[in-house]
């Protein structure tokens, strides 16, 4: 949180506000209207004016419409006052000498690996060569010029937590992987890790576009681990024939954390998502997909929600256009005194002809002290789609664990193969 | 009545595995005596909803079912017993209808089940195939979920499967021929014939006298509330021809 803002310090003490004890103080300060004309006087000429007029405007959105609330549909009264109430304020800062071991290896590693810390992005050096084939990182959007027009009109206003990440990132980071690379990087899939570089509850943001070029197939192993505050915006963008296949493993390491991945699904490509997250004291994982026409999205979540953690998810599937196919599978595992939310809504516009989509959420609890809740959105606009969803929350099955128990496993272990079986 | 066999007479010399005595189970059955001896095969027959079926999962130790009296495996008490407790004793039920777990591989059920007894893992999963082989289950079924999308009478046989490699002691199956087609009924009676020796007890619910015939029981058991009727194979005929009513 604290950085440079065009060569000019912001978030420190000496700025109109001393500490921000929590998310709605930093709110205030980066709305404010003395922070706002910073953006318009420190600008650095060789920032490219697309991107000051995009996070000036991201600013002023997010001035008018405030932090999200508990009355839009993807929040419920169940997650944000949780959130709100977090304290931010760095009291210790202290770095984790475990992040900086690893950067430190990262330079010589020949592994396809892209480290994420608070705005800033490190790579192994073997994946920033400079090749037609390579990965290209643009690290601080403002080093390449000629795509910033497209890429800034990407960062939407949206409402949720991204004009809040992107408010508090101010460069967003770029990967591109370029068509040339075919399935280079579906072969050797590269790992994108999300970390933060301290080990307190303040907060560190970061700003992703991730784009997959027209017919190429890319894996990426996102491993997202919050030591303190972390709020993501990743947007992917999936060109036309191509295919993004993502495995995101979430480690609750003590801290918190919003994940805001948006994508972008451009005609005949696919998209295949699996992840796992145990939650954390709060943890929001959010996946809005945006499907042109002749679009495969695929998402299967399985979250063993740890004991006394918080786990909240929405996802949206806007179909926008001719036979796609969507499929959400999430299911979550209730400890004890945790609390789950899933919100799942298909918008299927009415030009949107042959959409195909499923929508599954199953939560099993396995303490009376756990909370969970589902909720299914189906907003259909045309007649000729296929559209099915089921939600449930259940108890572990008595018969299930007599059964098991009948050949031999003891109360605990019986109940150890129907969670692993569960999450299958 | 019919005239039946007291067959703790004849196999008085042998001592009782499982015995139950003064049994009660919730308000279905009440004060039941009866003895299971090693080395024997039994058929429990009764009219439906007699409580067949709570007997053995009561048995079991199945925890909805509220059981008073006596219940012992040889000199060991059963009824204070969890119910993985009672199976590491050495008594093994067969489920008339078979839970389905999805997620979790018959195979994988089996090499836990079998990781507790400590047997070598190479040898489970040749064997397992074996088995499953035999008794004609389709190919891959150990890599199949537990009783999920299948047949009835392939649940059936994936029940066998268990009873032949965990090898307890007692087995008692609920109604193991329903499902099964002909070729299922006959691989059903080599496996319960192959399996039952002079060490170990075979208790079968059944109705189907082919099976009756294919077991060759010791005894025949017919359940009623409060009595049980041990008789040999005969009471089975006479149940077939006469009706419940008539024993």
């Amino acid at each position: 949180m604290y950085k440079q803002l065009f060569s000019y310090p912001f978030l420190e003490k000496q700025q109109s506000k001393d500490v921000y004890y929590n998310l709605n103080d930093l709110f205030e300060y980066i709305t404010s209207d003395e922070y706002i004309s910073i953006t318009e006087e420190h600008t650095d000429k060789n920032i490219y004016k697309e991107l000051i007029e995009c996070y000036k405007s991201n600013l002023l959105f997010l001035k008018d419409h405030g932090l999200p609330h508990n009355k839009h549909e993807q929040f419920n009264t169940f997650n944000l006052n949780k959130l709100y109430n977090l304290d931010i304020l760095s009291s210790n800062v202290s770095k984790t000498s475990s992040i900086y071991d690893k950067l430190d290896h990262l330079a010589t590693s020949n592994k396809n690996k892209v480290v994420c810390i608070d705005g800033d992005i490190f790579t192994t050096e073997s994946i920033n060569k400079k090749s037609s084939t390579a990965l290209q990182v643009l690290d601080y959007i403002k080093v390449r010029k000629q795509r910033h027009k497209e890429y800034t009109r990407l960062i939407e206003k949206t409402g949720n937590f991204s004009n809040m990440t992107f408010g508090a990132t101010v460069y967003p980071n770029v990967l591109v992987f370029p068509n040339a690379s075919k399935n280079k990087f579906a072969t050797k899939p590269v790992s994108i890790s999300y970390e933060n570089s301290v080990d307190d509850p303040i907060l560190e943001t970061n700003t992703n576009i991730i784009d997959i070029q027209y017919g190429t197939h890319v894996k990426l192993v996102e491993n997202v681990k919050t030591t303190a505050g972390q709020m993501n915006y990743v947007t992917y963008i999936v060109r036309e024939g191509s295919t993004l296949e993502i495995e995101r493993n979430t480690t609750d390491a003590g801290g918190w954390g919003v994940f805001d991945s948006r994508f972008i699904c451009h005609p005949n490509s696919i998209v295949k998502i699996n992840s796992s997250n145990p939650g954390s004291q709060y943890t929001q994982e959010n996946f809005y997909f945006k499907c042109s026409s002749n679009v495969s999205v695929e998402l299967t979540g399985r979250n063993n929600i740890k004991k006394g953690n918080e786990y909240y998810s929405f996802v949206r599937v806007r179909s926008a256009d001719n036979d796609n196919t969507s499929k959400i599978d999430i299911k979550n595992i209730g400890n004890e005194h945790c609390k789950t939310s899933f919100i799942g809504k298909f918008e299927v516009s009415a030009d949107s002809v042959g959409f195909k989509g499923s929508m599954n959420n199953d939560n099993l609890m396995l303490s009376s002290t756990a909370k969970m809740n589902s909720r299914p959105i189906l907003d259909i606009y045309t007649k000729e789609i296929e559209c099915t969803h089921g939600c449930t929350i259940s108890n572990v099955d008595k018969n299930q664990l007599y059964y098991l128990q009948s050949k031999g496993f003891d109360n605990k272990t019986a109940n150890s193969i129907l969670v692993e079986s569960f999450l299958c | 009545m019919a005239e039946t066999i007291d067959i703790n007479q004849n196999l008085k010399y042998n001592i009782p595995m499982l015995k139950l005595k003064n049994y009660s189970v919730n308000e279905v059955l009440e004060n039941i005596d009866v003895e299971f001896e090693k080395g024997k095969k039994y058929i429990v027959m009764g009219s439906n909803g007699v409580g067949k079926s709570t007997l053995i999962h009561s048995i079991m130790g199945r925890p909805d079912l509220e059981v008073t009296g006596e219940l012992t495996l040889d000199t060991i008490d059963l009824l204070e017993m969890p119910v993985d407790q009672r199976a590491k004793a050495g008594l093994f039920v067969a489920f008339q209808t078979p839970t389905a777990i999805p997620g979790l591989s018959n195979f994988q059920l089996m090499k836990q089940a079998l990781d507790l007894k400590g047997s070598e893992l190479g040898k489970k999963l040749a064997e397992y195939k074996d088995n499953a082989t035999a008794l004609k289950l389709p190919e891959g079924w150990d890599k199949r979920n537990v009783n999920y999308d299948a047949s009835g009478g392939e649940k059936k046989k994936s029940e066998l499967i268990h009873l032949k490699m965990l090898d307890n002691k007692v087995a008692m199956l609920d109604e193991p021929d329903s499902g099964l087609d002909v070729d299922g009924i006959k691989s059903l009676i080599d496996t319960l014939n192959d399996w039952h020796n002079e060490d170990n007890t075979l208790i079968v619910v059944t109705h189907y006298e082919k099976l009756i015939e294919g077991i060759n029981p010791d005894a025949v058991l017919v359940l009623k509330r409060d009595n049980v009727i041990v008789g040999d194979k005969t009471l089975a005929d006479t149940i077939f021809s006469k009706g419940f009513d008539s024993v």
